[in-house]
């Protein structure tokens, strides 16, 4: 077949600087015979050789955006639209199966939320790198065993002992650790990362966010970092995109959202970061819940039950975005604050 | 967690005490038999004119034991013969030693239940891993019920059942025998394949009895498998298909391993039916003749040869788990 | 508040009224056909067993000169090998049958529950030594086992036969009880009752035990099968002496007189093996409205 006929092949048109490109993108679940919509239209763009987050509360659609970055939506769920458009690689809600295979773990990777359970618990860590080396067809199997040394090394684990055990035999904090190896040893193009923290210790954390900043660096890598955490999102990332229930009410470079939120919803978010610097009681929790999938209002703002400035107007239009292009590049969705601007 | 070789001692101290607890048994039930067949023996024996001397020793080489001594030292006397693989001597094989009878029904039996048992164990887990992958597709749930049905079929309403289609209502396969009787029994190929061509029905009632078992859990233990978040990391990590069956058949098989405990016994118990319908001589054939018989020796043997191989494949079954699973094979 | 809610206590609107046991087993059993007719087999047979030996004599006639027949008016499942009509022996069988295997059913359900509570509620060396005798029985084989004890014990009668199947077959029950029970033992159950200061005996017949009875209850039904297929095979091999017919002896009868060799005895055949085949399809599929009346999570909104 030639690189013609298969339209994932061809390279949309992106412009310069951006490595991923997500258009209308639309995800629903197939739940006691009805379709619950868990992203709706969500169009994003993750910048290359930049660290772009994703924040939302849990409930808000950010864990099935980092399967469908991969295709890897799984029933019930399904890719209802949309497009998700690698520089290079093409959109790969299109590609098919065995195309799809290689470029993930090879060009685009991911480090999941439950890294310490991502390995076979029969298989010795060595030997599940060299099926992962071999299932990419590296030419030299062997390299990557040398790479996934170094990184642990670097990672200040014992490589030998690493690689030769089985999964059980390697702490949690190890675990999660061979867990990012697996996703840096073939030197993927992009990185995603969902939640990578939130299953360890304070200090863990922090060592894990050390590591893959430092790669991060190093490489360029272009980074897709999904979490819940304000603060994490404020240490680590270039852009930022907010998440509310299932559709992006706000995206910006991080020091301007920090600075300018104009999303009611970021400006909650913000408030509640806890702060180590003073009044710990200053730290705000959100009130009210994120809504739940099958209560998504269907017209309207979404955030508007929970919005502190709700007019009438949130009630049957869906906010548009405004664009304030001198602020990096600061879109946002709010009829409150549209009208004030 | 235990090293292998000092869960290996365990398990087979343990087996050798479960085995002198059932020769123990069998002691003691012979003894329980109404109208005490050892001293009928014996004096059936000094009725017949035997000197007593003489019949005293005939009564001991077949029951290990004689009855005028105290209970202590007969019990001493049984097992002390049983140490020397000694089991007595049939009383209907006249002058035959049970030991002797019983290794020569020993193949019949085992290699009949491990045929079963290796069929009904690769087309279980085949059909549980079809039913877990094509899951709320039809041919899922057509298996499911093909395989609870059949899982719900006693062995012995299967073994008449196959007997009779397939030999008398249908005349596919022989019946009545092992083998062609016109054959030479040795290491030659028409006796092997007569051999094996009358396993057939037999073999097919070990594994059509206890292939549903294997295909439910292993449907169970692909659909837990399948929810692992290993199992979603791998395919994210775009490892190639047969790379992740393998992934997800031994993880998915392991568990089965414990069920194959309870499979071994199952197998060996229902060897009694399907070798009585099919005329296989093996252990099971004995067992049944023997008591039938009042030939209590030979039926004491059977009954301690057939638990002595349940348990010793109890102990293999468990070797082979350990074998497989890093998480007991390792320190 | 309690001013509030005092006057609605006695006028709860009949929509929010708890429907009772009957009427919700009944709807759990109405509410797909397959249940149905699983309910309607066990009665059938329940029934078969109470009154059909009623109009049968106890020693059938035989008619000599109608060997192997074709199901007729007179004989409408045909004869057997001597003449006899196979209808009546399947009717005049399945009183035997039946309370032998339900007898079967109680008695391996007492003993596995026994041991099983016990073992789980004292644990230490109690249930040390209850799962090695666990273990024990669920090891040996069990047709072999009753084979050789048919040789000291006559278990003639249903009461014997369901003591001996009983006595036989708890292990697996035993271990499932243990864990249902080391399951509460988690979820605080025995540590709060022990707190209270309630007895052990109290504890383990008033707290565990009503908690674990659904799935005591659901394999009460089970073990009614494993009783049939026992005691049918025990009768099938010839160990114990027939008092009365039964399925097991016309299997028994049916393979030693040669009917197995000839295409004619089909129905002789098959039949008792298709009454024990019905028995278990009945219980399996009642098995499944049992599990919803007694699992409420399970039924449908």
């Amino acid at each position: 077949m030639s690189a013609t006929m298969n339209p994932s092949a061809a390279d949309v048109e992106m412009a310069p600087g951006i490595a991923c490109q997500v258009r209308d993108l639309t995800v629903a679940y197939h739940v006691d015979g009805r379709d619950l919509t868990a992203l709706r239209d969500v169009a994003l763009d993750i910048h290359q050789g930049k660290i772009t987050a994703i924040i939302g509360e849990s409930g808000s659609g950010k864990s099935t955006l980092a399967l469908a970055l991969m295709n890897a939506v799984s029933k019930p769920g399904r890719i209802v639209r949309g497009s998700v458009a690698y520089r290079g690689m093409g959109d790969v809600i299109r590609m098919r199966p065995e195309q799809l295979r290689r470029i993930r773990g090879k060009s685009i990777s991911m480090i999941f939320q439950a890294s310490q359970n991502s390995m076979n618990p029969l298989t010795r860590v060595g030997k599940q790198l060299l099926d992962l080396a071999r299932s990419h067809r590296m030419p030299n199997p062997r390299d990557v065993l040398r790479e996934a040394a170094a990184l642990a090394t670097r990672m200040s684990l014992d490589a030998d002992r690493v690689l030769t055990s089985y999964q059980h035999q390697l702490s949690g904090g190890m675990r999660q650790r061979v867990g990012i190896i697996f996703s840096l040893v073939l030197k993927p193009d992009i990185l995603l990362m969902d939640e990578p923290t939130t299953a360890l210790d304070v200090l863990s954390q922090s060592s894990v966010l050390e590591i893959v900043r430092s790669i991060q660096r190093e490489r360029q890598l272009t980074t897709v970092l999904i979490t819940h955490d304000m603060g994490v999102v404020a240490e680590l990332a270039d852009r930022v995109v907010v998440l509310y229930a299932g559709r992006v009410v706000e995206e910006a470079p991080t020091a301007e959202l920090l600075r300018h939120p104009r999303h009611p919803y970021t400006r909650a978010l913000i408030r509640a970061i806890p702060r180590l610097t003073g009044d710990p009681s200053q730290a705000k929790a959100l009130e009210g819940q994120p809504p739940a999938l099958a209560s998504i209002p269907a017209e309207g703002c979404v955030f508007r039950n929970r919005c502190p400035h709700r007019m009438d107007v949130c009630e049957t239009v869906l906010p548009k975005f405004a664009m304030d292009a001198d602020a990096g590049m600061h879109r946002f969705a709010c009829h409150y604050e549209e009208a004030r601007a | 967690m235990k090293s292998l070789p000092a869960r290996l001692v365990r398990r087979i101290l343990g087996g050798i005490l479960m085995i002198l607890v059932v020769a123990s048994f069998t002691f003691f039930l012979i003894h329980m038999i109404p109208g005490n067949p050892v001293e009928a023996k014996l004096a059936q024996l000094e009725i017949a004119g035997v000197q007593p001397l003489q019949a005293q020793h005939e009564v001991q080489a077949m029951y290990g034991f004689l009855p005028h001594q105290p209970l202590d030292v007969q019990y001493v006397h049984y097992m002390w013969q049983l140490l020397h693989l000694n089991l007595g001597k049939s009383i209907t094989y006249a002058g035959e030693s049970v030991t002797h009878l019983l290794l020569q029904a020993m193949p019949w039996t085992v290699l009949t239940v491990t045929s079963g048992i290796i069929v009904s164990f690769v087309v279980g887990i085949l059909a549980g891993v079809i039913i877990a992958v094509y899951r709320e597709r039809r041919i899922s749930n057509g298996l499911t019920l093909f395989s609870t049905f059949l899982h719900g079929i006693p062995q012995l309403i299967l073994a008449l059942l196959l007997a009779y289609l397939f030999t008398t209502i249908w005349r596919i396969f022989p019946y009545g025998s092992p083998y062609n009787a016109a054959l030479h029994p040795g290491w030659n190929l028409p006796f092997l394949g007569s051999l094996a061509f009358h396993a057939i029905l037999p073999v097919a009632a070990y594994a059509i009895s206890s292939y549903g078992g294997w295909a439910l859990t292993m449907k169970s233990s692909v659909i837990s498998v399948l929810g692992d978040d290993f199992i979603l990391a791998s395919e994210l990590r775009g490892l190639t298909s047969r790379i992740r069956i393998g992934y997800i058949a031994r993880n998915a098989i392991l568990p089965l391993f414990t069920t194959l405990t309870l499979s071994i016994g199952f197998m060996f118990g229902g060897s009694v039916f399907i070798e009585e319908i099919f005329d296989y001589r093996g252990l099971g054939y004995m067992l049944i003749s023997a008591t039938g018989n009042l030939d209590y020796p030979l039926m004491a043997g059977s009954f301690l040869i057939i638990t002595t191989a349940v348990i010793t494949a109890n102990i293999l079954a468990d070797f082979l788990y350990s074998a497989i699973d890093p998480r007991i094979r390792v320190q | 508040m309690s001013q509030a809610t005092a006057p609605y206590i006695g006028t709860v609107p009949p929509e929010f009224r708890r429907p009772s046991r009957w009427a919700t087993s009944w709807r759990a059993v109405t509410r797909k056909p397959g249940r149905v007719i699983g309910v309607v087999i066990l009665l059938f047979f329940a029934l078969m067993a109470l009154f059909g030996p009623l109009l049968y004599p106890e020693h059938l006639p035989i008619n000599a000169a109608l060997l192997y027949a074709p199901p007729s008016w007179a004989h409408p499942l045909g004869t057997d090998f001597e003449g006899s009509d196979v209808l009546a022996e399947l009717i005049t069988g399945s009183r035997y049958v039946l309370s032998a295997a339900a007898l079967a059913a109680v008695f391996t359900i007492g003993f596995g529950t026994v041991a099983g509570v016990v073992s789980g509620y004292f644990l230490g060396r109690t249930d040390t030594v209850i799962m090695r005798v666990t273990d024990f029985i669920l090891t040996i084989p069990s047709f072999p086992l009753l084979i050789v004890l048919s040789t000291i014990w006559s278990f003639g009668s249903p009461i014997a036969m369901g003591l001996v199947l009983g006595l036989t077959g708890w292990g697996g029950l035993a271990r499932a009880v243990r864990s249902q029970t080391l399951s509460l033992r988690e979820r605080g159950f025995i540590e709060a009752a022990r707190g209270l200061g309630l007895s052990n005996i109290h504890i383990m017949t008033r707290e565990i035990l009503p908690n674990i009875a659904p799935y005591i209850a659901m394999n009460l039904l089970l073990s009614v099968t494993g009783g049939i297929y026992a005691e049918v095979g025990l009768f099938f091999l010839g160990v114990i002496p027939f008092q009365a017919n039964n399925w097991g002896v016309m299997l028994n009868l049916a393979f030693n007189n040669g009917a197995l060799y000839t295409p004619q005895s089909l129905l002789y055949m098959i039949s008792p093996m298709v009454c024990i085949l019905l028995v278990t399809f009945g219980i399996v599929l009642t098995l499944d409205a049992v599990d919803e009346i007694l699992n409420p999570r399970l039924r449908e909104a």
